[in-house]
């Protein structure tokens, strides 16, 4: 497997909004990081949709008609709709099957129709449970992820993603205790061979169709730290530890990319800025418009360099402007056409730096996220690129080193909690030791007794 | 020239982002000079010690302490009740008041389980507690960490709280109130399709002649409207919450209808989906 040791980006002003050094086609003429941004919409299957295969069909049906018939109503030039599975769903690979069948065919309906660009991705869930036996690997759980994913593409999906669970036990338990070691065990070390398990499958199996390995995302590791970080009051989690989270998640999410994942990444992973300044490929992002499905303090930011605009996820409700899917795809339509009118009239980089500066100083998340500090952290993975140990500890101490600068500078002020836990946190990753085996004997010495759902034979430790 | 450079000096950040948790920040405290701390922290030894130990989330001393204790003689329950739980105790006056935050409490928690331990060993059984609480994460679904954050503060908080896992069957739930007869009961979900495990897992009660006082449902996508949709749940909003649910029904005896009705008022805040 190759591994990023030098920068696909030499320069941070290079990335834009809606172009990517790999652009990918995908069928219904779709093109990703092309010259245009393209909005996403996402909507979670109702309460009791879960009931039967027919009501799960009926369901997904009725998202992908609703989308396609707004899109064409305000005048969408492009669009992707994304299915994030439920646990039936991937439980159950023939429903799998014909819920992808439904919508494959209404999207290609409406772009026979109208011309639109339409793409559909599938996101099997992550149902393995790590501590039931060998959870991770062999299980049925983990059967049924492949045959799922198998019945995705066979039956019409644009690209396949996951959102895979390695190492949750490990990072949970370190992020709910502010143990920095324990988060990057689980999220460097555990969630990169968890990855590397999961996409070379999922990469062998979008050869023999025509679809796409498309990427991860560190949803459960670094967004678990972000969301329980909270807004500018919440007491649980620092914002500093979440943002050294955040670089560690880009070291491990990379590791799809590595595997052969061409992109656009999955929009709940926020690192991709990072991983697009390493690797080139496009990426998905969700911030402002994503509102629906959880709060961030970088809205605006988020926007910068990506190449789809996502709401993440909403309920199948009505709102007063029409059902959800409608709604948030209008919302993300919106925003995807002022970034392409940017692009369309050379006013790409002025947008992208006001995007920035908007949320740049409104917390240490945001910061490492502007995308000069994106490319950064990103020169500081590839320097230990043959390593994900280290090059998620260096990810971890560059994020660090540039939350302190601003400190210093006076531009980013902290509170004594998020300044006590960095300073902290800083001083046990740089004592760690220069050896992954070193680090990982410590680690299943160290925390084998006091995690119980971590079994270290799940990732062949 | 970057826009770092260009458009940055420019900007009045009054006028875009404001951090009000800097801008609000009381002065630093020293947790034992609580005015607070000080009334609850023992005065006798060991249980000031063990209790300090608590205090600091000090695992490694709290256990050191505690054996001492158990080997000079002190019975069991006095170092439980005289010196843990006076440390649990000052840490969730703490965290009440903005002083401590959750990793805070989480290392205290654990310094507290690792002296209960020790001190349950020495017992021969299981200590008294408050009350037998049971916490499960919805049937289908894997994400835990909601749950075991509830679990760690009802623990920190003196109960006995059963942690059934993830992903656990209806059956299992139900088999477990038949076993523990719970004060409360705890589920979460993640996920639309998988929080309508709660309403199947009431019905298997009701259909088994079992209740519960109260069922507190919440987590990720879970909504009170739905929540409220059957009988003998409560909408829970925050894992913090928890404890002072199970002490409404405790003390007060509140039913799962008067919590929903009174769910501000019980855990002393202003909660936007009640008020």
């Amino acid at each position: 497997m190759k591994r990023f040791t030098k920068m696909v980006y030499k320069k941070p002003e290079e990335m834009v909004f809606g172009r990517s050094k790999f652009p990918v086609s995908q069928r219904w003429n779709m093109q990703f990081g092309a010259g245009y941004v393209v909005p996403e919409v996402k909507v979670a299957p109702v309460e009791g949709s879960e009931g039967s295969k027919e009501k799960m069909v009926a369901e997904c049906r009725n998202i992908a008609q609703s989308a396609c018939e707004r899109a064409i109503a305000v005048g969408l030039p492009s669009f992707m709709l994304e299915q994030e599975h439920v646990s039936h769903q991937t439980n159950n690979p023939e429903w799998a099957a014909e819920t992808t069948r439904v919508q494959a065919e209404i999207l290609e309906k409406y772009y026979e129709e109208y011309g639109i660009r339409v793409s559909l991705r599938q996101t099997p869930a992550d149902i393995r449970i790590e501590e039931r036996g060998l959870g991770l690997r062999g299980s049925d759980y983990d059967n049924n992820i492949e045959e799922t994913m198998e019945a995705c593409a066979a039956n019409g999906a644009s690209d396949l993603c996951i959102e895979t669970m390695g190492g949750k036990a490990l990072s949970d338990y370190g992020i709910a205790r502010g143990d920095i070691r324990a988060i990057l065990f689980g999220i460097g070390v555990l969630g990169s061979i968890d990855m590397e398990y999961m996409w070379k499958r999922i990469v062998n199996i979008c050869k023999k169709y025509d679809c796409r390995p498309g990427g991860d995302t560190d949803c459960s590791q670094a967004n678990t730290a972000m969301f329980m970080a909270g807004g500018l009051l919440d007491k649980d989690v620092s914002h500093t530890v979440a943002a050294l989270a955040r670089g560690m998640g880009a070291a491990r999410s990379l590791v799809a990319v590595e595997c052969g994942a061409v992109g656009p990444l999955k929009d709940c992973g926020y690192e991709n800025p990072i991983v697009k300044s390493i690797s080139g490929v496009p990426i998905a992002m969700e911030g402002k418009n994503a509102v629906c499905a959880h709060s961030d303090l970088m809205g605006n930011l988020v926007c910068g360099v990506t190449d789809v605009w996502s709401n993440e996820s909403v309920y199948h409700r009505q709102e007063m402007g029409g059902t959800t899917p409608e709604v948030w795809l209008q919302a993300t339509g919106y925003e995807a056409a002022l970034m392409n009118t940017a692009l369309q009239t050379g006013q790409e980089e002025v947008l992208r730096d006001l995007y920035t500066l908007t949320d740049k100083y409104r917390d240490p998340q945001a910061l490492i996220l502007a995308y000069d500090n994106a490319h950064r952290i990103g020169k500081a993975i590839v320097k230990y690129g043959k390593d994900p140990y280290l090059r998620s500890r260096a990810a971890a101490l560059e994020a660090g080193k540039i939350i302190n600068e601003a400190v210093d500078a006076n531009k980013l002020y902290l509170t004594r909690f998020e300044r006590d836990s960095l300073d902290n946190t800083l001083k046990i990753l740089e004592d760690l030791p220069a050896d992954r085996d070193q680090f990982i004997d410590e680690c299943i010495r160290a925390y084998s007794r006091k995690v119980p759902d971590f079994n270290p034979k799940n990732y062949e430790l | 020239m970057s826009y770092n450079e260009e458009l940055e000096p420019k900007i009045d950040q009054d006028f875009v982002a404001v951090r009000y948790n800097v801008e609000l920040e009381g002065p630093a405290i020293t947790p034992e000079n609580d005015p607070d701390v000080q009334a609850i922290l023992p005065k006798d030894e060991p249980y000031r010690s063990i209790a300090r130990a608590v205090l600091r989330g000090d695992t490694e001393e709290s256990t050191i302490k505690v054996k001492e204790g158990l080997n000079s003689g002190i019975p069991p329950m006095d170092i439980i009740n005289n010196g843990l739980m006076k440390g649990m105790d000052a840490v969730n006056e703490l965290y009440t008041k903005g002083f401590y935050f959750l990793p805070d409490l989480m290392l205290s928690g654990d310094s507290m389980m690792e002296g209960l331990k020790e001190s349950e060993e020495a017992l021969g059984h299981k200590s008294e507690t408050k009350g037998t609480v049971v916490s499960f994460v919805a049937e289908g679904d894997p994400h835990d960490i909601g749950k075991n954050l509830v679990v760690m503060f009802l623990r920190a908080n003196g109960y006995n709280a059963i942690d059934l896992g993830r992903d656990v069957p209806n059956e299992d739930v139900v088999n477990a109130v038949r076993e523990y007869k719970p004060l409360f009961m705890t589920g979460t979900a993640l996920m639309t399709t998988t929080m309508t495990a709660f309403p199947k897992v009431v019905e298997e009660l009701e259909k088994n002649g079992l209740e519960v006082p109260a069922i507190g449902c919440g987590g990720g996508a879970v909504r009170k409207d739905f929540i409220e949709s059957f009988p003998m749940s409560v909408y829970g909003v925050k894992a913090y919450h928890t404890p002072k649910l199970a002490d409404s029904i405790l003390k007060d005896k509140k039913t799962w209808k008067e919590i929903r009705k009174k769910y501000s008022k019980i855990v002393g805040e202003f909660v936007p989906e009640y008020d």
